[in-house]
């Protein structure tokens, strides 16, 4: 599954691995938006297969974050 | 003599019409996992409720005898019925004669559909699926003379456009929806698509002939289409689910707009403080938090849950509509959802907000307001899709507003878009977190002390100093000392103190006499 980005921002900081196991409502990634820290959850358990964003990145609405399998 | 054999005809002319578009095609409906409009009809109402119009109504086909032998009912079922026992029409195209798109005695039944949901002024369902009209007509002998109805004909739209400002109107896309059902489809206060469902100006071939793209009727108007384009509010698990939704929306609206919303039992305690409140905005201004959390700590609670229900979440998600009960009341909510750009007004909320405002006027639901307003979204792509006119649109309803409003700043209130959550002379409260103001300490500083940042030794260091200083100048105190909001409260306080307010604004409400809600030219 992808997870991809609802708001625009830049990622502040990644807060799993690839090769990580996950639950629902695991914080993957954490965007700054708006001077705000904005966490990028997965919706369903799942392995974290790829990371398609590094700190520092900027993100647009709609944009690939993860891939979970 | 008698009338036995017109009376057995009618018998079989109501037998023949229930078999809709045959066998086959019902069964092929079936295959697809959708129920039919009747199945529709009767999981939508009470039992047994249902009171057909036109029942008669579709074409003959008689042997060389002149018997009987088969009957094409209109594509477009309709009638009466009841919700929760409260007298509604409903309506919808039958897909399985035609895909649903009109024959003759199909398109005066949809045509008639408003007119009769305004004439008993009862609220007003519509279950879709089906296509628009064909090149090829609705089936007429083109040769018959007049042709085409008479020019001083009402136009079908204007009973359409009519029912938004005098009966709720709910609607389904439950299939392809596509032309004059898609319209009808989205004249709604509340709309609802199962995942299955495509909502489509035109199809795919048209579109590849005109444009050259290539793609599904779902790529074109499925779901994640049109649940973010704001053409429709809600997405149905499936089609129970989406009557579900139906049913729930109408019980906290009146039948019409000369009618109050009814009074509920109530058992959650008016003064049920929730001790979670009072911790729930986080001291950092970069955390964020659950609007949606707030806002079910403090209306009623609804069996295991909450009375809230959400509309239009996907569409200019950084602000959230939706209804729901206080000590029985109904009651619009309103609230910015900070984990979407700072809960920033972007031209999609403001659509939204305006058109939700709007709703709860035209059916005197008064309005609670959760505050947390950065501003107006800022930056290329909002000054692109013309915010600043949207916003002002959405300022001008609200301040237009008959109905009684309170807000309940529980952070942020900043900018012109501030003014979007306080409706005229409302009752207004506020939380310790709240902060005030033209525009955010950490972006105003930098403009409005551009220089005297520059010229600090440690020019970070003098932004920081003055951000601290003027954030500490936003503090709620002194709002509340010069009586510029009602009452600076304790968030554990916001349930009964809003009850409170809202039973004593509601029997003044109650003195005027119901009626439509018009407005005037806006932004």
């Amino acid at each position: 599954m992808q997870i991809k980005s609802e708001i625009a921002g830049s990622v502040w900081k990644i807060t799993a691995a690839e090769g990580d196991t996950l639950v629902a409502d695991d914080v993957i990634v954490i965007l700054e938006s708006m001077k705000m820290e904005i966490p990028i959850v997965v919706p369903q358990a799942g392995g974290l297969t790829k990371l398609h964003v590094s700190e520092g990145d900027m993100v647009a609405e709609g944009q690939l974050i993860a891939t979970l399998d | 003599m008698n009338w036995n054999k017109e009376i057995d005809e009618i018998h079989l002319r109501r037998k023949l019409a229930k078999q809709q578009g045959g066998a086959a095609a019902v069964e092929k409906h079936h295959e697809k996992g959708r129920l039919t409009i009747r199945e529709r009809i009767d999981a939508l109402l009470d039992t047994g409720s249902f009171d057909e119009i036109g029942e008669g109504a579709g074409v003959p086909d008689y042997d060389a005898a002149g018997h009987l032998k088969d009957f094409q009912p209109a594509n477009f079922i309709l009638g009466f019925g009841q919700i929760d026992g409260r007298r509604v029409i409903v309506g919808g195209e039958d897909f399985t004669v035609r895909g649903g798109s009109p024959n003759p005695a199909g398109l005066r039944k949809s045509v008639y559909t408003e007119q009769l949901a305004l004439k008993y002024k009862v609220p007003l369902i519509r279950l879709h699926e089906g296509g628009g009209g064909s090149v090829g007509g609705t089936g007429n002998d083109k040769k018959r003379r007049p042709l085409g109805e008479p020019v001083f004909t009402e136009s079908r739209f204007v009973p359409l456009a009519q029912t938004l400002s005098s009966v709720p109107v709910a609607t389904a896309a439950l299939g392809p929806v596509a032309g004059l059902p898609a319209a009808r489809l989205v004249a709604s206060h509340f709309s609802v698509m199962t995942q299955e469902a495509a909502v489509l100006i035109a199809g795919p071939q048209v579109v590849k002939r005109a444009l050259g793209h290539d793609l599904t009727k779902e790529e074109l108007g499925g779901p994640q289409v049109h649940l973010t384009s704001g053409a429709i509010d809600n997405l149905a698990e499936d089609e129970a689910d989406a009557m579900a939704q139906i049913t729930r929306f109408l019980s906290y609206v009146p039948d019409n707009a000369w009618s109050l919303p009814a009074t509920r039992d109530c058992t959650d305690p008016v003064d049920r403080c929730e001790d979670a409140l009072a911790a729930i905005i986080p001291t950092s201004r970069r955390q964020p938090f659950q609007m949606r959390k707030i806002i079910d700590m403090v209306v009623d609670k609804q069996g295991d849950g909450s009375s809230f229900f959400e509309m239009s979440r996907k569409f200019g998600p950084s602000l959230i509509t939706g209804l729901a009960r206080m000590n029985g009341e109904s009651v619009g909510i309103i609230g910015n959802d900070c984990m979407y750009y700072a809960g920033a007004m972007t031209a999609a909320a403001a659509q939204k907000l305006r058109r939700f405002v709007d709703f709860c006027n035209s059916f005197h639901l008064p309005i609670i307001s959760f505050v947390d307003e950065p501003g107006f979204m800022i930056g290329p792509d909002s000054e692109q899709a013309g915010t600043i006119r949207h916003g002002t649109a959405a300022i001008s309803a609200v301040l237009q507003s008959r109905v009684p409003w309170a807000s309940v700043q529980v952070l942020k209130a900043f900018g012109v878009a501030a003014q979007a959550h306080f409706g005229p002379d409302g009752y207004v409260l506020i939380w310790p977190s709240a902060a005030s103001g033209a525009l955010p300490v950490e972006g105003g500083v930098a403009v409005a002390f551009g220089r005297e940042i520059a010229a600090a030794d440690d020019p970070a260091a003098k932004q920081k100093e003055l951000e601290d200083m003027l954030a500490a100048s936003q503090s709620p105190f002194p709002r509340a000392e010069g009586l510029s909001v009602h009452e600076l409260i304790d968030p554990r306080e916001t349930r009964p103190k809003l009850i409170r307010w809202l039973l004593a604004a509601l029997a003044a409400y109650r003195t005027q006499t119901p009626e439509p809600y018009l407005t005037g030219m806006r932004p």
